[in-house]
């Protein structure tokens, strides 16, 4: 890796119309704790580097609506939702998911945004932010558009974000009386990659669960919702049994793969696992309240 | 004599907080890394990507005729200036770059120079090299007999003379093949009631030093500089002047701070390459490895062990056979070392009437493995007493009481026949239990579940590398105040500390007045190196007596000015009346070599095969997810016999240290191999233990000991801590959920599919 060109756009207009090209070799920086190490080892040789972080005074505010919808700009450090009051009350689950998402130089360094475009499968914050039923406000040269995070990604590595198309910031809706989970399986160190992360949203109305969000990721090529276990769940009452069938249909119907964190065969056993206590932690914290 | 009255001494015993301490944290403390000369040229290194071939060309030109680049060489450019460019410290069976044929997918080929790191980096990448591929093999039980041969014909160094018979020998991969006979284990085992038989593997493991490896050769008229972060910066003189034909004293090898070495700096690893490089480019060249390319320089041994051993009806250990295969990866190092000096304790730290071990250094086509703290011994520890653990179980005998039964105690002769001195095993075995509560057997119990609490216990020993030499100076000014030139090397370790409290104890100053030198061969005496425990031991001894040299010096001359024996002196006093002024030194000199006899090479056996023995154990607590084989240390009591302490500690902090790093090779690490490709060369694949990963409670207990012939009581202590660790936690896995497992590392997949086959055979499915 030698020379590149890095330009810092002072507008988010002037960035997509940066980004507006074909060439593969012309990517965004936000925080570049990823696209650093891919430099680094030869995998990625970029002519241009846009570097957003001119952007960043406009596009790292949290704010609240009249609502209740929380609005995280894209450029948002994850220590500074970490840290943020309002994030740790009106989506109290995405603090807590921070103190165990990389360490606290990625999280002080890489963005919201940048954490959820990459498209990489072991990324805690697509599922989480999924299961809260969240929104990402793309911008690109054809004007402004909604994608659900739960839509987000189109295969390994992948988004449907558009060409010159970049996420101004994510919308997160206000929490209805719902609980949320996310369990994280490492299966080496704990500071490592996931092999399996699953997020829970869970929201009871007489005696049965009404709202249910269940999804999976790192074990699979992109994040996955878990359709047919979602909708073993909902209608129904929450009983032990339930959770343990919900588990294993979300086992059955979810595709694993083998790599450096477990085989296949391992991880759809984990699955059936941690959905059925991600499910019971979620019902847990309600009955809490 | 007492500069600081105060004092009276208790400089050793005492807690001297690391003397680097202040200029480390400040950020001050000065690296290779750091280090920036005029006209300096940075290497990259162009590596092979087949594990085994013949070179058919290789295309430089490219790199050569981009912007930037001063130079392009191969082994052929190298051989200009080294006719026989093979270097090694058991063997001459590395190439500098490599030479007619590669030996594994990493070995370097070429090394590209330009005055930005990041322009040789691209050229390298330019680099073509066309290969006829040879068959090729990793496994080191195969490559006992496989087709595919790494190396042609065996070239000993010449510097052990135990090897020399090997020189010429062809159409093998054993390196080394080493045996021990005591008794007869025949009849042994035809006495038993019970023989078991076990087979245990570990994996592949690197050192992962912060510090990645960096060597800055700086030719001169006809000297050449080379600052290398190095633990053998003696060795690194010699092999040095040796490659070039050169006098020693035209090499200087200069050694400041080291980011941990762990055994993955010893003997000579870029050095070679650095001093060529710099030689043929006429400039100082630094070659600096980054994280990913260490996978490809050293790493420790991969291991098979075979172990049988027959048993009394009283459990009673009659007969013990032990088969050990070494992976050397491609270049020997100092694995035939390996193979013999920890091979000869293959037996455990038990009384065996009987015992037969075969040790077999193998050559693979897999990057080179040799030193990493514990010398071979906790491969070895992790099969014998797993293999122990085992057959208490089955005995039905509890796993303590099997020990005390047949651990070696007093000075019963060890395999090699040499007694076992001052070494504590029982007070070892005794204090685990006590801690442990073992005996009264109070067994967690856990409220959830998808628990199970598991207890286990391991201990292990180790002799020192021997016989080796140090020598160490002691300077003493005319102001009374005291260098220390010595050429051990802090690497974290706090040698700087030990031995400054040493000199201090006996020259009647404080720990923290005493200056060391760091390694500068030119200036710091010849040492063998920093590895293997050695350090406190023998470098203690060569600064004892050279402190007390330099005491026996001022006495004299205090004799000599007229003072008399009762006088209250300073040195300066002394200093101030021979010269008229504050002028002149007084130098002491000490040189260590401990007693030493060569095992019977037919046999093994010797009297005195080493100066001390290290003996540590570890017991661990733990709680296994039984839904997910994920189990998490909840207690490791770390127990040691390491003599009297001289700083307790840093002492302490060395046992810490050695079993955290020992639970990373248990739990997480292992280098993964695709056809001899390193899959995970990278810290974000390769997992190394984080803060987070510490089990919830480390006890660390030093057992009451005294080395009688150590330094003030002491000895080594910085591999201890290493030994019993993972068959502790195997051990206790097996308590935990009745598997066990005989291949490291011990993933929760491991434990998940092993639990599930348990289930499986219960249920007959």
């Amino acid at each position: 890796m030698r020379g590149f060109e890095l330009v810092r756009p002072a507008t988010l207009e002037e960035a997509i119309r940066l980004l507006d090209t074909d060439d593969p070799t012309v990517r965004p920086l936000s925080g570049g704790t990823a696209i650093m190490q891919m430099m680094k080892t030869g995998i990625f040789k970029p002519s241009r580097l846009v570097s957003l972080s001119s952007l960043a005074g406009d596009h790292s505010a949290i704010t609240l609506d009249d609502k209740g919808f929380l609005s995280i700009g894209a450029m948002t450090t994850l220590a500074a939702v970490e840290h943020s009051q309002v994030v740790l009350q009106h989506a109290p689950l995405l603090p807590k998911v921070m103190k165990r998402l990389a360490n606290v130089r990625v999280r002080n360094a890489a963005t919201v945004g940048g954490a959820l475009a990459h498209g990489d499968p072991h990324m805690d914050l697509p599922p989480v932010l999924a299961a809260l039923d969240a929104e990402v406000i793309a911008q690109g040269p054809g004007g402004q558009r909604r994608i659900p995070v739960a839509d987000l990604y189109a295969g390994y590595f992948e988004t449907v974000l558009q060409r010159g198309e970049i996420i101004a910031s994510v919308s997160v809706p206000p929490r209805n009386g719902c609980n949320s989970v996310y369990r994280k399986t490492t299966t080496r160190t704990a500071d490592d990659w996931p092999a399996l992360g699953v997020a829970t949203s869970l929201g009871r109305g007489e005696g049965v669960l009404q709202h249910v969000r269940l999804f999976a990721s790192a074990a699979t090529e992109r994040m996955t919702r878990l359709g047919s276990a979602e909708a073993h769940l909902r209608g129904n009452r929450p009983e032990a049994k339930l959770l343990e069938e919900a588990g294993r249909i979300a086992a059955q119907e979810v595709e694993v793969i083998d790599d450096a964190h477990g085989s296949a065969a391992y991880k759809v056993a984990l699955v059936a696992v941690q959905v059925r206590r991600a499910l019971h932690e979620a019902l847990q914290q309600g009955s809490e309240q | 004599m007492n500069i600081r009255p105060e004092l009276t001494n208790h400089q050793i015993g005492r807690s001297v907080p690391r003397l680097e301490g202040p200029e480390k944290v400040s950020g001050r403390a000065s690296y290779v890394h750091n280090l920036k000369l005029p006209g300096m040229l940075y290497a990259k290194i162009f590596r092979s990507t087949v594990a085994h071939g013949r070179i058919l060309s290789i295309d430089v030109s490219a790199a050569r005729m981009m912007e930037g680049v001063e130079h392009v060489f191969t082994g052929e450019d190298v051989k200009t200036i080294v006719p026989n460019p093979y270097f090694g410290p058991a063997f001459h069976d590395q190439p500098v770059l490599a030479i007619d044929k590669v030996h594994f997918v990493g070995e370097p080929v070429a090394v590209v120079l330009a005055r930005d790191p990041y322009v040789a980096a691209e050229a390298a990448q330019l680099i073509t090299a066309e290969y006829e591929e040879l068959p090729a093999v990793f496994d080191e039980v195969e490559a006992m007999h496989s087709k595919a041969v790494v190396h042609e014909e065996l070239k000993p160094a010449g510097t052990f003379p135990d090897l020399k018979h090997l020189a010429g020998r062809k159409d093998t991969n054993i390196a080394l093949d080493y045996h021990l006979r005591r008794g007869d284990p025949v009849a042994g085992f035809a006495q038993a009631v019970h023989v078991f038989e076990h087979e245990f593997r570990t994996q592949q493991v690197m050192h992962v030093p912060l510090e990645p490896m960096v060597t800055l050769a700086e030719p001169h008229h006809n000297t050449i500089i080379i600052h290398t972060a190095s633990q053998s910066p003696s060795f690194v003189r010699i092999e040095i002047a040796r490659l070039l034909g050169w006098p020693e004293n035209r090499v200087q090898v200069k050694v400041p701070h080291l980011g941990g070495g762990f055994g993955a700096k010893l003997y000579i690893k870029l050095e070679a390459l650095a001093a060529c490089a710099a030689l043929l480019a006429g400039a100082p060249v630094k070659v600096m490895l980054p994280m990913e390319e260490q996978f490809y320089t050293i790493t420790k041994h991969a291991s098979t062990f075979r172990i049988k051993s027959g048993v009394d009806h009283e459990g009673r250990l009659l007969a013990r056979h032990c088969e050990v295969y070494w992976n050397g990866g491609a270049f020997a190092d100092i694995g035939p070392r390996v193979t013999q000096k920890s091979g000869f304790t293959a037996p455990g730290p038990y009384d065996i009437d009987n015992v037969s071990i075969d040790s077999y250094a193998l050559y693979t086509n897999r990057p080179p493995a040799g030193a990493l703290r514990g010398f071979g011994i906790p491969q070895l520890v992790w099969a014998y007493e797993s293999h122990t653990d085992i057959i208490a179980h089955e005995l039905g005998i509890d796993p303590i009481e099997f020990r005390r039964r047949n651990i070696l105690r007093d000075d019963r002769p060890q395999a090699t026949g040499t007694p076992m001195t001052d070494a504590a095993v029982d007070a070892v075995l005794e204090k685990i239990a006590e801690c442990m509560q073992w005996e009264s057997g109070s067994r967690r119990k856990s409220d959830d579940p998808t628990k199970r609490f598991g207890r286990g216990m391991a201990i292990g020993f180790k002799a020192s590398i021997s016989p080796t030499t140090s020598v160490a100076v002691v300077n003493v000014a005319a102001d009374g105040s005291v260098v220390l030139q010595l050429s051990t090397v802090d690497m974290g370790q706090g040698s700087d500390t030990a031995m400054a409290q040493i000199v201090a104890e006996i020259l009647e100053v404080a720990a923290e007045d005493v200056r060391i030198v760091h390694p500068d061969t030119d200036v710091t005496p010849y040492d063998m190196a920093t590895l293997g425990s050695r350090s406190t031991f023998h470098m203690g001894h060569a600064v004892r007596l050279a402190a007390e040299d330099a005491k026996r010096k001022l006495e004299e001359l205090a004799h000599a000015m007229g003072f008399t024996d009762h006088a209250v002196w300073q040195p300066r006093d002394l200093f101030r009346r021979k010269y008229g002024m504050q002028a002149g030194n007084v130098i002491g000199v000490g040189t260590f070599i401990p007693e030493y006899r060569s095992p019977d090479p037919e046999n093994g056996q010797s009297d005195k095969v080493t100066p001390f023995w290290m003996i540590g154990g570890t017991g661990v607590e733990l709680e296994v997810d039984v839904e997910t084989g994920h189990f998490r240390i909840l207690r490791m009591i770390n127990v040691a016999d390491l003599g009297t302490p001289l700083n307790p500690r840093i002492v302490e902090t060395q046992l810490s240290g050695a079993s955290m790093m020992q639970l990373g090779f248990t739990m997480f690490e292992e280098m993964r191999l695709d056809a001899g490709q390193v899959t995970n060369a990278s810290l974000a694949d390769y997992k190394i233990p984080g803060i987070q990963d510490v089990p919830d409670a480390i006890e660390n207990e030093i057992v009451a000991a005294h080395q009688s012939n150590g330094p003030f009581g002491a000895k080594g202590v910085g591999e201890t801590a290493t030994f019993g660790v993972s068959p502790a936690i195997a051990n206790a896995l097996f308590d935990a959920v009745g598997v066990r497992l005989t291949q490291l590392p011990l993933t929760p997949e491991a434990v998940f599919m092993a639990m599930r086959a348990k289930e499986g055979a219960a249920s007959g499915v």
